[in-house]
């Protein structure tokens, strides 16, 4: 997972590209021969000082290793330059991945 | 409310949260597994905020007009004013919800996601106001090649 966090005034702007195959159930059908087989990231998670910073949920449309761009506010969180933000995804299979950057 | 309920689901919400302990206020895909299966825009939209109802306005979704992959569809969703979750879904794909994006006091409603579309048509973004109302913005585009193929 590939992470970039910068802050500009009270706006902390992310980047987040994640490692997922993202595969469908309609893929999985034709490739592996079972629905069963299809896996992708249901939900991420974004923390800066233990706070939510982004909180998202997702189906299997997202795209093959996903991009997704997000702010929030930096005050509500007490985000500084130089803090902590901690990423983690977890997929319909449950593996987890945690990553985190430093606000730059 | 919609955190008690979840909670209330008992055991198997019990085993989801053992699995990702996490301090999210809400899982859609637990709380809401209807609105994940609806085959259509509607139907998505009344699983997840029990009515489809929508307001045409503060909602803006920005895609290119013809995506030349449909595997990676760049999507933007831009939201003015409030709101407590913001929703993307598509009417090309077997099920049309995307992604949902829960609000708190830090969140700026302003998202880029890549999506896979099987085919032209509509990017979707619905906003729940803290007003209660139902906020939705539209994008239509060609796609070139399908994205759910593989």
């Amino acid at each position: 997972m590939r992470i970039k966090a910068k802050l500009k005034g009270d706006v902390v702007k992310v980047k987040v590209m994640a490692k997922h195959e993202m595969m469908t159930y309609d893929i999985a059908q034709k490739k592996t021969g079972s629905r069963d087989n299809a896996n992708f990231i249901t939900h991420w998670d974004a923390h800066v000082n233990g706070k939510v910073a982004l909180d998202a949920s997702t189906s299997q449309f997202l795209s093959k290793n996903p991009i997704i761009k997000f702010e929030f506010k930096a005050s509500p969180l007490g985000a500084k330059k130089g803090d902590k933000l901690e990423m983690h995804w977890v997929d319909l299979k449950g593996h987890t991945k945690d990553g985190h950057t430093k606000i730059k | 409310m919609e955190r008690r309920s979840f909670l209330k689901a008992g055991a198997t919400a019990a085993a989801v949260m053992a699995v990702a302990p996490t301090l999210s206020a809400v899982d859609h895909r637990k709380a809401q597994p209807d609105a994940w299966k609806a085959k259509n825009v509607k139907d998505a939209i009344k699983a997840l905020y029990g009515t489809d109802a929508t307001v045409n306005e503060k909602i803006n979704v920005k895609t290119p007009d013809t995506a030349a992959n449909g595997g990676a569809v760049p999507v933007e969703v831009k939201c003015d004013g409030d709101f407590e979750s913001v929703a993307i879904l598509q009417d090309t794909n077997p099920e049309s919800l995307v992604i949902v994006f829960d609000q708190n006091e830090a969140s700026i409603p302003h998202y880029q996601i890549k999506i896979k579309m099987k085919q032209s048509g509509s990017v979707y973004a619905v906003a729940k106001g803290k007003d209660g109302k139902l906020y939705m913005g539209k994008k239509t585009l060609n796609v070139a090649l399908g994205g759910c193929e593989g």
